[in-house]
Order: C-alpha cells, then structure tokens, then sequence
C-alpha cells in the first residue's frame, strides 16, 4: 500500500542565493530587445478567431515562436489568456480561448518547433541538457522564453494588462508556476498536473519518462549527482512558489505516472497565494481528470479576469 | 461522406507495398549508453524506407535470454517519438523488446523532410500519390519489418499500439499478432473534420474548391477499408458515449474486422485506461501480471 501523497515531505532545498540568480537572469533579459514580428495566418484563422503567428527574442540569440489568437471582430481592451506547453507537444493554437472571449497566446520556448534553429537538444534531451550547470542549463532560457510571452501580449493592442492569466498542464503547469512567481502582471493562474516541481523527489516516486531522463543521466554519470542536484534546485518549481501572491489553482491526479501528486501537494503548500485551490482526483493518472473541473476552471478565470 | 471502399483502394495500397519492397532496409544500429540500464540495452536504429528515406527507432532489448515479445509503439499526433511512451514505466523494458518509430517527418527522421505541427495532416492531402501519409505508412510497415527481423523478438507475441497507423500497420505489413488501437483522425475524416478546428477544416476553408480531391486522397486512409484485412488479436478503444468515435459512431468500424475486437470504452481517465490495455496485453501474452508504473499499483 502506498503511503498517501498529501503526507510526503518533499526534499527540495532553497538555494540561499536562490533570488540573485534569477535576477540575474531577468537582468539579463530586460537588456535583450523583444523584436516582436506578427502576421496574419488566413490558413488558420475562421470566421471566429483571428489567428497570428508571432515570433520574439529571448536570451542567448534564441528566437521564440508562438501563436496569438484573438475574437474576430472584438473592440477595446481583453482580458488575455498565456498558455504554456506540455514538455513533448508542440504548442497548440490557442482558438478555443479567444472563442470564450480572451487574447489568447501560445508560446513555443526553445526546442518546440519553430524555436529550434538555434537550440535544438532533443526529446529524451531537454531536461538534462547542461544539467550540471545551472548557467546554462536548458531551462535557465526555456523558463525566460515563457515569461516573455507576457512581454509579447504587453505590446498588443487588443490587450488589457491589468488582466492576463496563465495555464497549462504538465510542463506547462510548471511554467505556469514559475511565470506566475516571476511576472507581477500575471493576475490568476492555473497549473495541471505540474511538471518541473520536486524534480528530486519525482525522480525516486516514479521510474517513466521524461523524469526518468534524469535517472538515465546519473547512472551514466554517477559522480556527478550532487552537481545535478544542485542545478535543479534553481529551477524547482516549489522554489519559485513562495513569490506566487496571485489566485492559484492546481490540479492533480492521484494516480499520475508522470509527476507525481506527492509533488503537487508539495507545490500547493510551498505556493504563497492567499486565495489558492487544490483540485485533487482520484482515479486519474497524468489527464488529472480536468474534464470534470473544466466549468469551475472557466469560471476562476471569469471571475478574475473578467468581472 | 463516401461509406463504400474506393475502388481503387486495394491497387493503391499494394502499389505502396509493391513499391516499399524494392528498398532494402539496410539497418544500422548503435547502442545508446545513457538509456541502457541493468535490465535493458537501448539501440538507436537507421533504416530505409520509401523513397529511400532513412527513418530512426528506438530498440530496447531485454537483458538475458529470449525470444521476448514485443511492443511496437507507432507514431502519435505529435512531433516526438520517446523511447518509451511518456507516463510508461521504464520496467517494461526488461520484460519486451521496445520498439519506437519515427517515422518521415517526425523528430530524429526530420531530414530532408521536417513536418511541420500542425501541417503534417494536410501536406499533400489533394493527391493520394503524393500525400505524406501514404510514405508514413509505408514507414510503419517497413518498421514492423524491421523489428520482426531482430532474433530477440518472439514472433508469436507481438502487440502494435497506437491510434490509426496502428491500425494500418497491422493491415498491410505481416507479423503482427496483437494491436491495441484507438481509431482517430482518418476514421471517416472529411465528416470529423467539418466545423472543428482540425488541419483538414483549415486547409479546406482556405481551399474550399479541393472537398472532392481531399476526400478521394481521404478515402484511401480510413481505418474501415483497412481493417478486413486484419489478422491480430485486436483491442479497439472508443472514446466515451457522445462523441464521434465512441462505439456506436464507430460501428462501421467495429464490425468490418475478419474477427470481432475486443472493445473498451474509455473512461476518460489515463489511468484506468491505461490499466486495462496493460492487463489487456498482460493476460494476452500469458503473464501473471501486468508491469505498472508506480502510482498504479495497489
């Protein structure tokens, strides 16, 4: 018998310069110009949905990709929706937000297609590439491309900055953890099933990819653990969570094969919001059975988004 | 919607297989250190298919003496082919020889041909000859092949599992004893595309003269036409009641195989679906039972 998630205590440790890392990293960003590019796709876009590709620059000369979508016809100022990728998928067209009524917007961070002529580490790869150094360490970019996606939606004019949300699942629901701690315009947020939290933890609780991509590293370099460990706990999602203060919703399964529900107890407790809410489903695996909360999820962004 | 097999739809397949036959796959495999483990070497393999194009797999081969049987994990919707699929646990892997496609256009066979996601649907789609799927196919094919060629693999128990090129593998290549599917995109697929925002209904919209060239190059892709021909022990996951591939929607389906599948209805959950494929190939393959991820386990 298992021991039950909501007790597990995670073994992720805040680095004590945890706060001049990543600003040295923004710092870094903010002198990177954004060189925003957008055009209009007729392939994709209906009589409902007007359908952009986007391009910008994040750090290290990478040049992101994404999709922005907005309603056909809309006036003023929208709330506006990021949406953030899983870690194998290629990131959707996000039409099915700007029917409900947002500025929706889709980021490709470095490696999905689109972003991958100047990084392209691969699939198993991602997650341990540069693994042992945490100044170049695949997410160390992957993460500030994903805040930038706010930076793009900043520079349109359909959207009304004092209400941007953030969502994904999985990799997107760790990126929605750290976008959210690191971007004060982010309003309301909602991480599924979230990846890139307790990676240390995650990689003892289950043996599947992608995190098993990290056992296969350490057994091909066992001396090198405490190097990994090291890295990792700069991008822990757990350790971003305490500079979360907007409304915050997480969804787990309590059977996910892929990032554990230990982890995302640990994440919902770690997460600094007032108003916060766990989701918890049991008979789900990494789907974390969304599909029965989708009303209420709708409904936490109208109500912060919207109203 | 067309509900008869195009006539021409048994010379066009063979045409394919006929013209699959004349390239030698030519296999070279290299061993990947960082995804061997105590119970596993994982190989990376080359070979060539259609048009000579060089695809790449991922070969995972038990430690210890075989045969094993095998699982044979084609292409999904997406651009990333993993070693195992996501969410699998890596302990499978002392049990089956692995074997994961990439098929043209997907990652690590994205040279000269890098599909584009989305695109890869409707690249060609207005002439059956040139359609991209018509070489995925044959991709699909040639890695059943390939498999089936390595000595470690017991030819009695192989299981191909995936969604629609699942299905056609098991139809066109030979070999396959067991396939797991969950029919999806080309199941009747001018009628699922209409008013969604699926690639079809994309490059129809901008292309609206084209309905009748991409239903006929459609026509020659649905899984109703294929399945006569299906020999293995099937396994056919519906969606839930109320969608367009739910069982009643995919009846048609259903009822055109030589034998009767076996069907589960999912239940929405990852989980619970999971289980049941995993005790489904378990007990047909003659194993106690089956090897789950951790957080599946009692």
């Amino acid at each position: 018998m298992r021991p039950s998630p909501e007790g597990y205590v995670t073994k992720v440790r805040k680095p004590a310069d945890f706060d001049e890392f990543w600003d040295g990293v923004l710092a870094q960003a903010a002198g990177v110009p954004l060189n925003p590019e957008t055009s209009y796709s007729d392939l994709r876009s209906d009589e409902g949905v007007e359908v952009y590709e986007t391009f910008y620059d994040s750090i290290d000369d990478v040049r992101i990709a994404g999709w922005f979508c907005v309603p056909r016809g809309s006036d003023g100022k929208l709330p506006a929706i990021l949406t953030l990728p899983g870690y194998q998928g290629e990131p959707g067209i996000p039409k099915e937000w700007a029917r409900k009524g947002y500025a929706a917007f889709s980021v490709a961070p470095r490696g999905k297609l689109r972003s991958n002529s100047q990084f392209n580490p691969g699939y198993p790869g991602l997650l341990t590439h540069n693994i042992t150094d945490r100044n170049t360490y695949s997410y160390r970019g992957f993460y500030v491309d994903a805040w930038r996606g706010i930076d793009y939606l900043l520079t349109r004019d359909e959207v009304d900055a004092g209400r941007i949300g953030v969502t994904g699942g999985s990799q997107g629901g760790g990126l929605t953890v750290t976008t959210s701690a690191m971007r004060r315009e982010v309003r309301a947020a909602i991480a599924g099933a979230p990846y890139l939290c307790g990676y240390v933890d995650s990689i003892e609780l289950t043996h599947a990819y992608p995190y098993e991509e990290i056992n296969d590293y350490l057994r091909l370099h066992p001396d090198s653990r405490d190097q990994v460990v090291e890295t990792l706990a700069y991008f822990d999602g757990i350790n971003f969570a305490g500079k979360i203060t907007c409304p915050f919703v997480i969804y787990i399964g309590l059977q996910d094969q892929v990032c554990p529900p230990e982890t995302g107890y640990a994440l919902f407790d770690a997460v600094a919001s007032v108003d916060k809410k766990l989701y918890t489903a049991d008979g789900h695996g990494h789907n974390a059975g969304k599909h029965n909360i989708d009303k209420e999820l709708d409904a936490f962004f109208e109500r912060h988004l919207k109203a | 919607m067309n509900d008869e097999r195009p006539a021409g739809f048994e010379a066009y397949w063979q045409d394919v297989l006929d013209e699959l036959a004349l390239y030698s796959a030519r296999v070279e495999a290299e061993a990947i250190p960082i995804r061997t483990n105590d119970s596993a070497t994982m190989y990376g393999l080359r070979f060539t298919s259609l048009g000579s194009y060089r695809l790449f797999a991922y070969l995972s081969i038990p430690v210890g003496d075989g045969p094993f049987p095998a699982i044979y994990w084609v292409p999904g919707s997406g651009s990333v082919i993993s070693p195992i699929p996501q969410g699998s646990p890596s302990q499978l892997r002392s049990r089956f020889v692995a074997f994961s496609l990439a098929a043209r256009g997907f990652r690590n066979a994205d040279k000269p041909y890098a599909a584009a996601f989305p695109g890869l649907l409707t690249d060609g789609i207005e002439d059956p000859s040139a359609y991209r799927f018509r070489g995925i196919a044959a991709d699909c094919v040639r890695g059943l092949e390939v498999l089936l060629s390595r000595p470690e693999v017991d030819a009695g128990r192989v299981v191909v599992q995936g969604g629609d090129l699942a299905l056609f593998t098991a139809a066109l290549g030979e070999g396959a004893t067991h396939l797991v599917c969950t029919p999806s995109t080309f199941y009747k697929a001018l009628d699922a595309a209409k008013g969604t925002d699926s690639e079809i209904a994309d490059h129809l919209r901008l292309n609206p003269g084209s309905e009748a060239a991409v239903a006929g190059t459609l026509a020659n892709f649905d899984p109703r036409w294929f399945a006569p021909r299906i020999t293995a022990r099937t396994l056919v996951q519906t969606a839930p009641p109320g969608g367009f591939l739910d069982r009643d929607g995919l009846s048609p389906l259903l009822g055109a195989f030589q034998a009767p599948p076996d069907v589960y209805e999912s239940q929405q959950s990852n989980y619970k679906d999971g289980m049941f494929v995993e005790q489904w190939v378990s007990d047909r393959f003659g194993f106690d039972a089956p090897i789950l991820p951790e957080h599946w386990r009692g």
